[in-house]
């Protein structure tokens, strides 16, 4: 199985995990949300698969390209 | 007539006319056998397979084919070794072009010297796209000088010597596209940057300064060349090139399109293409794509593909300064460029990276008389420290000035916020200064959340309920922040229903072509950019 990972195309803070780890999801999916600039920012599911990982929690701070979360496709 | 005489006129020039197809083929043969394969198993196609890819069958006139290194065996023409650059006349789509490249196959494409360079600046090429006035397509597979040729010449040439001012020149006369499509350092990899559009094949292709020998030597780093150059770094991180490929096939395409949106040169108009989608297409879909709760983004390249003619989009960009978008479309026909903040990254707040990307769409547009269509959501420049040490409020403010300069009417659609010096950089101040808005838009000089923070200080400290006291100092202002108030005094000159959008922008957009093309021609450029 490929592996795919999900970054954070912005620097800001996790507002909220929307998906759980195991979890299936489509592409264009929203895994969570982070809020920059006042902002909710979806981070998208690039590819369809099931979520293997999350690199962060919520309220951590991320910055731009940062890998948050892990997908098998 | 003597029997000697009688036989000259029987061949006539037949044994010159045979050597010239023995030539043409030596030149058809490139870097041999060999070579071919090699350049084939790393993907990469031949200088004479990319020009046959991109241009109109069979358009292609070749100049300068004979050129190359002839081999004489007893003062008899053994065999020549071409020239490693290939060029000359072709069409694409029909319009006439000047397309040349190094062929990676003989020296890997480094610079020759005959008595008139082919390619590279100052080149044949170039002088044919200046002369003719028509558009230059670069195919970029050189690494450039060599330290080499100052045994050929034995001295040291002085940089400049084969100077840039013809690609400079090109700058504001014609479109100028570069692809590259090999590892380009040196002064291949600056002609790519002196173009209107540029674009590389990832994974095939870098694009540098300098490659990872002089950067070991230079500064100890040990690094691959798609590290230092591939299309992650060139494109997405740092905008040198603009669009990225998957394999040269696709290279060609985009070529091809962006040709597409382009006059021939600044004193043409750029071509109309009627597809025939309604001027009054009224998509449902834009009445409700901005959600009423502001804090939350929405798909802002879906709304310019709901008010667009179907199929016309083509971003410039893509991958690099996200918080901007910026693409070509077609407006009943007519081209636009198109400038977008997109609430998805950065709430559409303008960082270093957009600035710059808005910057030089707008200079691009301005020069070959391409209108405008600003498509607005941006809360001001980016904050922050990172931002201000990546001098976001001198490089926007570069955006706002080129903006301030461009003569090409200008269209503003407040899709949402409009705040503050960015805001102002999408409108049209020297033109009709026409602004329409939709019902979700708010404007002002700064966001009403933090400014209240800053404006009330003494009144906000001083309430029993600090916290409690700014947020109604907030609701309070927000009430009269209405659209529809500032419309009232003409201070935004529609609020339309977004469904109305498109057909607003077309009955604009085609009233103004008359004026446009009474400003065709090269745009001067005054005063220093700050």
């Amino acid at each position: 199985m490929a592996e795919c990972e999900a970054k954070s195309e912005v620097t800001g803070s996790i507002w909220k995990i929307v998906t759980e780890v195991g979890q299936k999801v489509e592409a264009g999916d929203t895994i969570m949300i982070i809020e920059s600039m006042k902002m909710e920012i979806p981070v998208i599911a690039e590819e369809s698969g099931t979520i293997k990982a999350f690199l962060v929690k919520e309220e951590a701070a991320v910055s731009e390209g940062q890998t948050v979360a892990v997908l098998e496709t | 007539m003597s029997d000697a005489t009688k036989e000259a006129a029987a061949i006539g020039w037949e044994p010159e006319i045979e050597e010239l197809r023995f030539r043409r083929a030596e030149a058809q043969r490139l870097g041999g056998a060999e070579a071919i394969e090699k350049h084939h198993s790393q993907n990469r196609l031949t200088i004479r397979e990319r020009i046959g890819g991109l241009v109109d069958g069979g358009t292609f006139q070749e100049v300068g084919g004979l050129t190359g290194q002839g081999r004489y065996a007893d003062g008899k023409l053994a065999g020549v070794t071409p020239a490693p650059y290939v060029m000359g006349l072709a069409n694409i789509e029909g319009r006439p072009v000047a397309i040349g490249g190094e062929d990676f196959t003989i020296r890997g494409g480094t610079s020759w010297s005959g008595d008139r360079k082919k390619g590279g600046q100052g080149g044949f090429i170039e002088d044919l796209a200046a002369s003719y006035l028509i558009p230059l397509v670069n195919l970029i597979d050189g690494a450039g000088g060599s330290v080499t040729s100052i045994n050929r010449r034995g001295h040291s040439v002085f940089p400049g010597v084969h100077g840039f001012e013809r690609s400079v020149e090109l700058m504001g006369k014609v479109p100028v596209v570069s692809a590259v499509l090999g590892t380009a350092a040196g002064g291949p990899a600056g002609r790519a940057i002196l173009s209107h559009w540029s674009v590389m094949v990832k994974g095939t292709s870098q694009v540098f300064a300098a490659g990872p020998p002089v950067v070991e030597r230079s500064l100890g780093q040990k690094i691959s060349k798609e590290d230092l150059g591939g299309a992650d770094i060139a494109v997405d991180h740092a905008g040198t090139i603009d669009n990225r490929a998957k394999d040269e096939a696709e290279c060609f395409a985009m070529v091809k399109r962006y040709l597409s949106y382009m006059p021939q040169n600044v004193w043409e108009m750029p071509p109309i293409v009627d597809i025939g989608d309604p001027v009054d297409r009224a998509d449902d879909a834009l009445a409700s794509i901005v959600p009423r709760d502001r804090r939350r983004p929405y798909n802002m390249r879906k709304l310019i593909e709901l008010v667009a003619d179907k199929g016309s989009i083509f971003e410039i960009q893509p991958t690099y300064g996200k918080a901007l978008i910026t693409a070509f479309a077609r407006m009943n026909g007519k081209v636009v460029g198109i400038l977008a903040n997109n609430p998805m990254v950065y709430g559409g707040a303008m960082d270093v990276r957009a600035a710059r990307k808005q910057t030089h769409f707008i200079e691009l547009c301005d020069s070959f008389h391409i209108p405008l269509v600003f498509f607005v959501d941006v809360p001001g420049f980016m904050v922050g420290k990172d931002a201000e040490a990546a001098a976001t409020l001198r490089e926007g403010m570069r955006a706002v000035y080129v903006a301030l300069q461009a003569s090409v009417p200008m269209f503003t659609v407040v899709v949402r916020k409009c705040y503050g010096m960015a805001g102002m950089g999408a409108t049209d101040k020297n033109g009709l200064d026409f602004k329409i808005a939709w019902p979700s838009a708010e404007w002002g000089s700064l966001p009403i959340e933090g400014g209240v923070a800053a404006a009330f200080r003494r009144e906000i400290a001083a309430a029993p309920d600090p916290k409690a006291r700014e947020r109604e100092i907030e609701a309070d202002l927000r009430s009269m922040a209405s659209p529809f108030r500032t419309a009232e005094a003409f201070g935004v000159e529609d609020i339309i229903d977004p469904r109305e959008t498109r057909a607003y922008l077309c009955r604009f957009i085609d009233a103004a072509q008359g004026r446009i093309r009474t400003t065709l021609g090269p745009k001067a450029r005054y005063g220093v950019r700050p």
